[in-house]
């Protein structure tokens, strides 16, 4: 039960927090009118998973581990390279805040209507397909227990509970500042999606080095753990690291996060204490 | 809508940019004693499969977790490094298929309670039951290329042929014996080198190329043969006896009308959009075209008037090479000795062949060939025919 509660929790974090960003940001830059649509983006992906899930799983024809892979793979690199722009998008909304804040939020959010709807689709499709083979096995098995499929939905109803107290505790956020941690949070989120889909790749035999770890901490953070869970889940960390996943990691992360901080907080040296700027203060 | 289609529907539009990833839930060759099917219990501390062996082509994994902790299931290489597939994060009391393309070999199962460490592992051996093991990825893409490249030498082809024939029906019909006499082989090169494409529209091959001996009663006779006797009349002890009556001026024109208007139907059907040429047709047409020059062309019947043999000999091995050629990428990542052994053996032969001439310049008139010659190029055929009839097999179980 515990072990099916934490593969449920840790499938649906991501995009149960990716999702409450979103929905925190539209709520915030008063642009509720674009709640609709990430509310489609999310049904939508939940749907083709479920369907594709359970025609995969109760038809005749199932999915190669290479297709599965390459799904898993492709996804992601999408998902990176989306979050990267969304976090650059939310950045450069931060900058206009210096000067005329209400004309620069509309022309970046004039350009990011249809992006929502993406954002939403793909931070929960992305993981939506293995979740639903996952859940649809658990049916498949109800004849002999109900306890998986229970475990897994209370994981994933945990997983949506947190993201929501995420969405609150941002809502509650001055809004420069919500910019800033949010934007930051998602760079270290999307340095994880990256290293995850290298090593998938690595698996499916594209990548080489899959056996030479960077490091191994798999006992002291057993992935079957709630903290292990808990990683996996929000930064997908993966307890075994290979040295490529890791260098994919450093590879996004640094510059990523250097250049980020250099725009929202304006010059490098502030970016140690962002919390101090007062809204609406020019920096 | 059936269930299968929608299951193929929604496959393929999953798949569709990853090459070719859907694969039966059901193993077809589940009817052989369960073979096909292997079940799987993970518990905490052991990792039990109800096989150790099973027939190559598409194995399904029932996977089931009979621990308390998460498990994964992995199928690896020999070496036990490399991933062949894999199930991850199976909670306890699931069981999840794990679908597999697997080839003859040795391979390395793997359970993994609680996805950390070495796992409990034991080896699993795919035997070779025949089944052809379908391509993925860059082999696919190879298979891709090598039929448009294949198809697109058969279009060149017949484009060739349909101008030849024509300039060679008008001679014909105009009288003009001996500029047809001239064209006839260099014409018949460019459809003896595709002939086994031809061969797959059923009809047009007997009303093309159908020789007298093959006659059946009650058959009408037309075609390149029929041309070929009224060409190179035979004197009647040549002709069972019979003096060889010349065909009327009519007959001609319908001869000739006959051979260009098949021909075009052949053209048509080769431009026709949607035509395709399998990697598995190319090979067996390479096979094909020796077996020809086997039974037909050494043994000087085909060309029994013209004696415009050899020509036709260069033509099927030019054929054979060319469909050699573009499956070559696959064949040498499958079998790279086989590989050596075709070129070897078609370089052998093509020796032989060019001492005899090229298309260029003619070749020797078939009956001034010594029977020591034949027999040479007659064991070279075979030598070349033998490595090749594998190369099918080689090429459609590629992956």
């Amino acid at each position: 039960m515990l072990a099916n509660f934490l593969i449920g929790l840790r499938e649906g974090l991501e995009a149960a927090l990716v999702v409450g960003i979103l929905v925190a940001y539209v709520v915030k830059t008063g642009r509720r009118d674009l709640l609709p649509a990430v509310r489609a983006g999310v049904a939508v992906a939940v749907t083709v998973s479920l369907a594709f899930g359970a025609v995969l799983t109760f038809g005749p024809q199932g999915l190669s581990f290479e297709a599965q892979e390459a799904i898993g793979g492709w996804l992601s690199i999408a998902a990176v390279g989306l979050v990267t722009w969304m976090i650059f998008w939310m950045a450069r909304t931060a900058r206009f805040l210096k000067s005329n804040l209400q004309h620069g939020l509309d022309a970046a959010i004039a350009a990011g209507k249809r992006a929502v709807v993406v954002m939403a689709l793909l931070a929960v499709g992305r993981e939506g397909l293995e979740t639903a083979l996952f859940l649809w096995a658990g049916a498949k098995a109800t004849g002999t227990s109900t306890s998986p499929l229970l475990g897994a939905a209370l994981g994933l109803a945990a997983a949506i509970a947190l993201g929501w107290l995420v969405y609150r505790g941002a809502v509650r956020l001055d809004l420069r500042v919500f910019f800033a941690w949010t934007g930051l949070f998602l760079v270290v989120v999307a340095a994880g999606v990256l290293s995850y889909g290298v090593h998938d790749l690595q698996e499916a035999g594209i990548l080489p080095g899959l056996h030479a770890l960077a490091f191994d901490v798999s006992t002291s953070i057993p992935p079957t753990s709630w903290y292990g869970t808990l990683l996996k889940g929000v930064f997908n960390f993966s307890p075994a690291t290979t040295w490529i996943q890791l260098a994919a990691w450093v590879a996004y992360l640094v510059p990523t996060a250097t250049v980020f901080i250099r725009t929202t907080w304006g010059t490098p040296t502030r970016a140690s204490r962002p919390a101090a700027v007062p809204a609406g203060v020019p920096a | 809508m059936p269930r299968s289609a929608l299951s193929a529907a929604a496959c393929a539009a999953l798949v569709l940019p990853f090459a070719a990833g859907c694969v039966a839930n059901t193993p077809a060759s589940t009817s052989a004693a369960g073979s096909g099917a292997v079940t799987v219990d993970s518990s905490a501390t052991a990792c039990t499969l109800s096989a150790a062996t099973a027939p190559s082509g598409t194995l399904t994994f029932s996977v089931t977790n009979s621990g308390t902790d998460v498990t994964e299931f992995y199928v690896l290489a020999a070496d036990g490094l490399r991933v062949v597939a894999e199930v991850e994060n199976l909670g306890p009391g699931l069981t999840r298929d794990l679908v597999v393309q697997a080839r003859p070999g040795t391979y390395v199962t793997q359970c993994k309670p609680g996805m950390v460490g070495e796992g409990i592992r034991s080896d699993f051996t795919v035997t070779d039951s025949g089944t052809t093991v379908g391509p993925t990825g860059d082999t696919a893409t190879q298979l891709a290329e090598a039929e448009e490249s294949y198809v697109s030498y058969v279009k060149d082809q017949v484009g060739t042929l349909i101008s030849g024939t024509q300039e060679f029906a008008a001679a014909y019909v105009a009288g003009d014996d001996a500029t047809a006499r001239d064209l006839y082989a260099a014409t018949r090169l460019h459809w003896e080198r595709i002939e086994p494409v031809a061969e797959s529209f059923g009809d047009l091959d007997p009303f093309l190329d159908l020789r007298e001996a093959d006659l059946e009663a009650g058959q009408a006779w037309t075609g390149w043969h029929l041309i070929e006797k009224d060409l190179w009349a035979p004197a009647a002890d040549a002709n069972g006896g019979v003096a060889y009556t010349p065909l009327t001026q009519t007959q001609r024109e319908a001869a000739a009308a006959g051979l260009v208007a098949n021909t075009q139907a052949v053209v048509d059907a080769v431009n026709a959009p949607g035509f395709t040429f399998e990697a598995f047709q190319i090979a067996n047409g390479a096979k094909a075209l020796l077996d020809e020059v086997a039974t037909g062309k050494i043994t000087g019947e085909e060309e029994i008037w013209s004696h415009t043999d050899l020509w036709d000999v260069q033509a099927n091995l030019d054929g054979a090479r060319v469909a050699f050629e573009v499956l070559r990428d696959v064949a040498d990542a499958a079998d790279p000795e086989l590989v050596k052994t075709l070129d070897a053996r078609f370089t052998d032969l093509a020796a032989l062949v060019s001492a005899q001439g090229s298309a260029e310049t003619g070749f020797t008139s078939y009956d001034a060939l010594s029977t020591d010659q034949v027999k040479q190029i007659a064991a070279a055929v075979d030598a070349v025919s033998e490595p090749l009839s594998r190369l099918t097999a080689t090429v459609t179980s590629a992956s």
